[in-house]
């Protein structure tokens, strides 16, 4: 084993697809005992990047050694053979079989497994559950402790902690850094800068195909990543939230009166205001979900109220939400749109629902080539929506309500997976939103985006409001500390 | 630990709570029989009998479904190789008879074998594929026998069927491929992959198991069945018939059976008990209506919305399992 020996090296790897080229050449190295972060913009090509170095896809040209030895990998099996082996941001476990089954699926050890998750500090589930049954995070750590048990000489871990609570992140950081003693490597891809910080020892930043920056991660290094990311894209200015009061003066849009669900949701009231943006924060679970899903008619409430403009919402179905202006854009982009219809369709369904019988062709192509034109979407790929990249497509989840009108937007983790360039815009575009005297309320997982985008924060914890601060006074420790239900945050009116 | 353990129970209960049902609503169309008309040794023989082909594609179907895939073409496979074998049977011995039986069983494989690699191989949704290779099968029954004829030895409709009013040997006929195919199923990393394959393709791709072998495998197991059910038929009637609309009735009752029998159409789920006797039900039900001097027209109807019913409960019962 001499030292010069990369974990993993790449050279000149290049992929297309059609006409579309996903990888122009990247060159990766990845040392023995080393936690490598790969970052880059939504559709620099990261993902297709992981794809070929796990045995998803094989690229067209360039090479690729494990442990210096020149590899072509067949399939995710073979790559796994070689030691590479990925854990995917959506879990690879099959609903329908038991955990059990899945593992001999695998041809991994029980017996290993549990001891893997034991080292984790967490509690095993009995194995003879269907994994459909067990909740997302905990499968995340069964993949992670299933992939851990096959002692691989690279772990590849795609965006494991998009969607994982803090705790269970921090349980994933301790993994990657036994790994690394134990002399393994980790290959890390991540949009949260924070954890490269944290964790990584040097980064890879991908930008259009290729890779452009590779380099030591050290103190406040985030701006050289930003930078590398962007290349010459100027990053768009941040507007500056908070600069209206902190104490809304607007009208009341929506009120929200001893709201609960009958299970986890108890006891919710607050009042978002016209040209305010009132941020959410809370852990995994703490009836942030049903409560959007309340708002937004997809659930029914069991006690309280909720009105709009002071007309009283009965809940039923989100058709009601809607046109009372209440429209939601949830996180799972998939969960939005009609990922096989073309970008225009997209837009113009909410003009659809209105009503039956033709459509009025000039109305819908003035009003979504508006939003297209304001929303700066990327419609090179527009006759599907699921060619375009992650952030265009939640461009066009939020566009669609531009062109069918609304008064309250829900945003909900809007901006998960999202290059920061298009985080940008999207910050910029609500900040809009809301100075056009419509509200919006927003959950969000990254903390830092509230004192960037919101004028107050709502803090949850155990399916009630926990606190309320000013946006501007909102650092993140102090959201965290409130979202962990540690010290109650200043109560504001 | 404990909620989970309990969980876990819970939802081998609910796996199990299926199968249960199809089986006392079975035993309850029985006693009902019983009643009417009476269900003695040669009445289990007729029905055993009369089903034994419908059985063997029922069989076939789940397993294909199980996969994930379906397959419009079992019931045209089955008349392909009732076609088949009643021509080359004619007026031969007892032995030859077994012979063709047994290349027939191995060709039924192997045109499902084939159905798989074509399905896994271009793409193309098994509905489509499988459509248009019924229609391949049905033309080629045609050629074979093109009017109703063809005929077997004596001696092998007694070793399908049984004599007199025994009813084991159509009933051992269909056990024994039915714990085989069980146990490849539930107890080898093949059936595995097959159950796989059918809960999440892409998730299974990414765990390492082998695709266009387990569509293959589910597929072969589903043509030896066909031709399994095409030998029984011959064996039931005496002969051929290439006429296509008995072998389409037979490929959409295949699908109601699954479906009533506990197997997801979205695959991964079920097993094959429940199937089987859901075809037995569904051979009762109009039977004891013919028995009670109902209009037999009516009996295909009742089918019909017991079919809806039936359906339309469980994914009930399963919509409220997910909420809770």
């Amino acid at each position: 084993m001499g030292e010069t020996r990369e974990a993993l090296r790449t050279r000149a790897v290049a992929k297309r697809y059609g006409p579309v080229v996903a990888l122009r050449s990247v060159d990766l190295s990845v040392r023995p005992g080393e936690i490598h972060a790969l970052l880059g913009a939504n559709g620099a090509g990261k993902s297709t990047l992981v794809k070929i170095l796990t045995g998803v896809l094989a690229p067209d040209s360039g090479e690729i050694e494990v442990g210096g030895r020149p590899v072509a990998f067949r399939s995710p099996a073979d790559a796994r053979r070689h030691g590479v082996t990925p854990v995917f941001q959506d879990p690879a476990l099959l609903p329908d079989l038991t955990v059990a089954e899945n593992l001999r699926l695998t041809g991994t050890g029980a017996a290993d497994v549990l001891e893997r998750l034991r080292e984790m500090d967490l509690t095993p589930p009995d194995f003879r559950t269907p994994a459909g049954e067990l909740p997302l995070p905990l499968l995340r750590m069964l993949d992670l402790a299933r992939a851990l048990a096959h002692r691989p000489a690279l772990l590849v871990l795609d965006e494991i902690t998009a969607a994982l609570p803090s705790d269970y992140a921090e349980r994933v950081f301790a993994v990657m850094r036994r790994t690394r003693e134990a002399g393994g490597s980790v290959l890390f891809i991540t949009h949260r800068l924070l954890e490269v910080q944290e964790v990584c020892d040097r980064a890879t930043v991908l930008r259009d195909g290729r890779d452009v920056d590779t380099h030591v991660v050290a103190e406040g290094g985030e701006d050289r990543i930003v930078a590398a990311m962007l290349g010459d894209k100027a990053v768009g200015a941040v507007p500056a939230a908070g600069s209206t009061a902190a104490r809304p003066t607007g009208e009341k849009l929506l009120e929200v009166t001893d709201l609960g669900d009958g299970g986890r949701l108890k006891d919710v009231s607050f009042a978002l205001h016209a040209g305010e943006v009132l941020g959410v924060v809370a852990l995994e679970g703490q009836g942030q979900d049903e409560l959007f899903e309340l708002l937004a008619g997809d659930r029914r409430a069991a006690s309280g109220e909720v009105a709009v403009r002071g007309r009283r919402l009965a809940g039923r179905h989100p058709r009601e939400a809607v046109r009372h202006g209440v429209a939601l854009v949830p996180s799972d982009r998939q969960e939005a749109l009609l990922p096989m219809r073309s970008v225009r369709e997209n837009l113009a369904l909410p003009l659809s629902g209105r009503r039956w019988g033709p459509i009025r062709l000039n109305e819908e192509r003035r009003k979504v080539g508006a939003v297209i034109e304001r929303l700066e979407i990327d419609t090179r790929a527009q006759d599907e929506v699921r060619r375009l990249s992650g952030g265009n497509q939640q461009k066009v989840a939020i566009g669609r309500w531009l062109v069918g009108g609304f008064d309250v937007l829900l945003c909900f983790d809007l901006t998960r997976g999202i290059d920061v360039g298009t985080k940008h815009q999207i910050y910029a575009l609500l900040r809009s939103i809301a100075e056009d005297g419509r509200g919006v309320l927003m959950f969000t997982s990254e903390l830092r985006e509230v004192p960037m985008v919101c004028d107050r924060a709502l803090v949850m914890y155990g399916g009630r409001v926990a606190g309320e601060l000013p946006a501007a006074e909102a650092d993140e420790g102090m959201l965290l500390n409130a979202a962990h239900g540690l010290t109650r945050a200043e109560e504001v009116g | 630990m404990q909620a989970t353990t309990m969980a876990a129970t819970g939802s081998m209960a609910r796996r199990q709570a299926w199968t249960g049902a199809t089986l006392l609503a079975f035993l309850l169309l029985v006693a009902v029989k019983a009643q009417s008309g009476g269900f003695d040794s040669f009445e289990i023989q007729t029905m055993v009998t009369s089903t034994l082909a419908l059985g063997y594609l029922t069989l076939a179907q789940g397993v294909i479904v199980i996969g994930g895939g379906i397959d419009l073409s079992v019931g045209a496979q089955m008349v392909l190789f009732n076609c088949l074998s009643a021509r080359l049977m004619e007026g031969r011995s007892f032995g030859t008879c077994l012979l063709i039986a047994a290349g027939a069983t191995l060709a039924g494989a192997l045109l499902g074998a084939l159905t798989g690699l074509v399905i896994a191989r271009s793409g193309v949704p098994d509905i489509i594929v499988t459509l248009a290779t019924g229609f391949v099968w049905s033309g080629l029954a045609l050629f074979v026998l093109p009017t109703p004829g063809g005929g077997t030895a004596l001696e092998f409709q007694t070793l399908v069927l049984g004599s007199g009013t025994e009813f084991w040997p159509p009933l051992v006929g269909l056990a024994v491929p039915g714990l085989i195919i069980w146990y490849v199923l539930r107890r080898t990393s093949a059936g595995l992959g097959i159950y796989a394959l059918g809960s999440d393709r892409q998730a299974a791709f990414l765990a390492g198991v082998p695709a266009l072998r387990a569509q293959v495998t589910a597929y072969a197991i589903g043509g030896l069945l066909c031709a399994l059910g095409g030998l029984a038929a011959t064996a039931f009637t005496g002969g051929g018939d290439p006429r296509a609309t008995a072998g389409m009735t037979a490929t959409l009752t295949s699908v109601a059976a699954v479906v009533l029998g506990g197997i997801a159409l979205t695959g991964g789920v079920g097993g094959l008990l429940g199937p089987v006797v859901a075809v037995w039900s569904l051979y009762l039900i109009p039977a004891i209506m013919l028995a009670r001097g109902v209009d037999p027209a009516y009996g295909e109807a009742v089918k019909g919305v017991v079919i809806v019913l039936v359906v339309l409960i469980g994914g009930l019962l399963r919509r409220n399992g997910r909420k809770t």
